[in-house]
């Protein structure tokens, strides 16, 4: 179908159109004849049509694998780092409410403490198994928290011991020195491991969604396809063809690859972005709130254990207050704006109302302290009857649980989609990017043959 | 309405061994290094003389504290002469206050810091200074200062709840046989104001009466139970003078204004410890309450004694603290007060200066690891 029987005007070296005159004034030997520029198209756009298979592969392997490494490895990582941190401070919280429970504390809230204890113990397990090379910081948080865990329950294994044998007093104080450990030591290493996996993760969703190689792309598609329309219109006034099948076909497989390539990219950079801002976001300001009200409740029972007068206590949880919220700037204002006409809004809504709730028995805790009614102020920390704080708060701390676990939700089904939508685009590009090499080839060695 | 008898000594007895057992063998987890050579070589790190600028180094606190810090300040002077210490008895939550705000170089304290001190400021250490205690004194019109009440908890617990009016209620004159009482009411003194002193004194009550422990408890600050004859006095000073001029009181007191109270003509009673024995608050008996808690001591050196194991302890020890940043302004001035502090815990722990206010010298063990904490000033 390419081939002709009349030889092509360009033998005749004379000026034709399309050719800019100057080009005759040049020197003899800068002069190419057809042929030989033929033939440096030929190699010119393979080599072009190659590199858009080789970058745009490359290209979509790193995001597709950012993206699946968002959904497989970082997300749960940073969801265990938090798990990490809250099994901690709950285990912290458990044991000294079972010391202010008294000598029988019950088999539930030991179980408690001591799943809490594995728990934390498994997830460290699992980070340390995790974490890459080359990340002092991280390692040396884990190697904290390893450090420090046994030390911890030597303590709360003290204060155990102490107060089942009547040393009540003793008893308090190992209570303390454990929640200073826990405090001071373990808990903001446990920030730090968390703070890190959430950097991860944001930085692998920030390369999964990143636009400089996209751009790139973007650059060797437009020059790619002005070479192969500036080729195909140089051969069609050169050697009086209107089409070269070839390089048609060529065309073709780049704007089919180039439209796949983008809307994959659009969607999975649509569907990452939306669960980042419905998922992630509001996730992570309700995980945050989960870990201050840990913090909090740990004030209100360590204020009734150390029994002090100081106002230390009662200062950080109206800190914290403040932060966690509802009110302007807040946590839960933050999740619950982010978090609208989503699943977890019912939840979110409900924390809220929780968290006045816990905050009014709190102010009830801190004046009973004033008052030195350490009866009433043991009952209304860890009594479990309506309007304690210890029911209180754990009606907080669990659709606090609910809500977290469906933004979780949000953000795990928007990252998959996000991932999917790179599915084989990889390999399609690769075989496109073959079968223009080819085309390129094939439909100017067609004009090549026509010079013998 | 009736409080709970006393626990058995019995009881205590099989538990103060679990506990000695058990300390021994959970020493080595909780308290790490304290008997380590690092840790024994860490005094040797220490400066032994402060740095040559003169220097003035400000104590506040602990009233309590405050006599023995004179003395200190004294002959640390003399020895050093280029560093003045200046000090000052505003209470032992003043000196916490003034230690963190880093307007004194030194907080005196009769209390460890709380979690809550703590965790809201991390650079705050509390090292033990000497072993203290407190001792209950009363005024019994006719009895001979040579005759020493023996009372216990429960009924400290009971004449302060106001369920034994009269001094010779059977409750008392049960504990004390051969010794005549007169029918005189009971006057229960307590502190006007928030003090480590209560939280001492409740702290006893509340370890050897489970219903006052339930009902009322222990604290800084205590709901005293309504008795229509007490009274409340504001500091050591003012207990002292206050029961010295109402016959029939009894009123907890720090063992330093023990010379005073004595003074004044106040009985001083022998206290039932865990194991039901009865003791005075004397170096002996400090020394064995505190012994038994040693092998006990966490690295920050935070821990309450009260009515501990040791069959001839006293019942009502306590650490006294000096509250310190570990993060101070210079060199010289870490310098300057590492050096003061460890003078303090040796040679200032000298019989010459502990026995003007009655206290006990600390531990060889607890030095070691107050050593350790004083090197930790930068």
């Amino acid at each position: 179908m390419a081939s002709t029987t009349t030889p092509p005007a360009a033998r005749t070296r004379v000026p034709v159109r399309g050719v800019p005159l100057a080009r005759n004034a040049l020197p003899r030997r800068w002069q190419a004849s057809t042929p030989r520029l033929i033939a440096l198209m030929m190699v010119a756009l393979v080599v072009a049509a190659l590199a858009w298979g080789a970058v745009g592969a490359w290209t979509v392997s790193q995001h597709s694998a950012a993206a699946s490494n968002v959904v497989s490895v970082r997300e749960p990582l940073s969801v265990e780092a938090r798990g990490l941190y809250q099994s901690l401070s709950d285990a912290d919280v458990t044991a000294t409410t079972a010391f202010l429970s008294g000598p029988r504390e019950s088999l539930a809230m030991r179980q408690r403490y001591q799943a809490d204890i594995a728990q934390a113990g498994a997830v460290l397990a699992d980070l340390s198994a995790a974490a890459a090379a080359g990340e002092p910081q991280l390692d040396a948080s884990l190697r904290t928290v390893a450090t420090g865990l046994p030390v911890y329950t030597g303590y709360v294994a003290q204060a155990q011991t102490d107060f089942l044998l009547g040393y009540q007093l003793t008893g308090g104080s190992f209570t303390q020195v454990a929640s200073e450990q826990m405090h001071l030591v373990l808990l903001p290493a446990a920030r730090a491991i968390y703070n890190q996996a959430n950097a991860d993760l944001a930085a692998r969703s920030a390369q999964a969604t990143g636009l400089p190689w996209i751009a790139i792309m973007l650059v060797i598609f437009a020059c790619l396809g002005f070479g192969l329309y500036r080729a195909q219109r140089w051969l069609s006034r050169r050697t009086r063809r209107t089409f070269n099948v070839g390089l048609l076909v060529t065309s073709l497989l780049l704007a089919m690859s180039g439209i796949w390539l983008l809307t994959s990219f659009y969607v999975a950079r649509s569907d990452l972005q939306s669960a980042e801002v419905h998922g992630s976001a509001p996730e992570e300001a309700l995980a945050e709130s989960a870990i201050a009200i840990q913090h909090a409740r740990g004030d209100e029972i360590l204020n009734l254990i150390s029994r002090s007068g100081s106002t230390s206590f009662s200062g950080d949880f109206n800190a914290i207050r403040n932060q966690v919220g509802p009110g302007p700037g807040a946590l839960l204002t933050a999740a619950a704006r982010a978090n609208q006409g989503s699943e977890a809004a019912q939840p979110t809504a409900a924390a809220q109302a929780d968290a006045r709730a816990w905050y009014a028995s709190g102010d009830k805790v801190f004046s009973l302290d004033v008052a030195a009614s350490y009866r009433a102020e043991t009952g209304l920390v860890i009594g479990t009857g309506h309007g304690s704080s210890a029911a209180a708060f754990a009606q907080l701390e669990s659709d606090l649980r609910t809500a977290i676990a469906d933004d979780q939700g949000v953000f795990s089904s928007g990252a998959a989609a996000g991932a999917n939508a790179f599915t084989g685009l990889e390999a399609a590009i690769i075989v496109a990017a073959a079968a223009m090499a080819a085309g390129c080839a094939w439909g100017l060695a067609q004009r090549l043959r026509e010079y013998g | 309405m009736t409080l709970a008898s006393l626990r058995l000594p019995e009881l205590s007895l099989a538990a103060a061994a679990a506990l000695t057992v058990l300390a021994a063998g959970c020493s080595a987890a909780s308290s790490p290094g304290l008997t380590s050579p690092a840790a024994a070589s860490v005094a040797s790190r220490l400066p032994a003389t402060p740095a040559a600028p003169s220097v003035t180094l400000n104590e506040t606190g602990s009233t309590l504290l405050f006599p023995l810090f004179r003395s200190w300040a004294s002959a640390y002077h003399q020895q050093f002469g280029q560093v003045t210490i200046t000090t000052a008895g505003t209470g032992s939550g003043a000196g916490i206050d003034a230690a963190s705000k880093g307007t004194a170089a030194v907080g005196a304290s009769d209390a460890y810091l709380s979690s809550g001190n703590l965790v809201s400021d991390p650079r705050l250490l509390n090292i033990p200074l000497a072993i203290s205690a407190q001792q209950v004194n009363y005024d019994v019109p006719g009895l001979s200062q040579k005759v020493h009440l023996r009372l216990t908890g429960s009924v400290l617990a009971l004449m302060y709840a106001g369920l034994i009016s009269y001094w010779d209620d059977p409750a008392i004159t049960s504990l004390n046989p051969g010794v005549r009482l007169r029918h005189l009411r009971v006057v229960p003194i307590h502190r006007q104001e928030s003090s480590g002193d209560t939280f001492l004194f409740s702290s006893y009550l509340a370890t050897s009466d489970a219903t006052w422990n339930s009902s009322i408890g222990y604290g800084t600050t205590v709901a005293w139970p309504h008795v229509s004859t007490a009274l409340a006095e504001q500091g050591n000073s003012g207990m002292v003078s206050g029961c010295a001029r109402t016959p029939g009181c009894v009123a907890y007191i720090g063992i330093s204004y023990l010379t005073s109270a004595l003074g004044l003509g106040l009985g001083e009673a022998k206290l039932a410890n865990a194991h039901g024995q009865f003791e005075l608050p004397d170096a002996q008996s400090i020394s064995a309450a505190a012994a038994s808690f040693v092998s006990l001591l966490p690295a920050n050196e935070t821990i309450s004694m009260i009515n501990g194991p040791a069959p001839s302890g006293y019942p009502i020890v306590n650490y006294e603290y000096a509250i310190v940043s570990r993060v101070q302004p210079s060199a010289a001035r870490a310098r300057d007060l590492q050096s003061f502090l460890h003078w303090a815990i040796t040679a200032g722990n000298d019989p010459d200066f502990l026995n003007q206010v009655r206290f006990a010298h600390l531990p060889g063990d607890v030095v070691t690891l107050a050593d350790a904490q004083i090197a930790r000033i930068r």
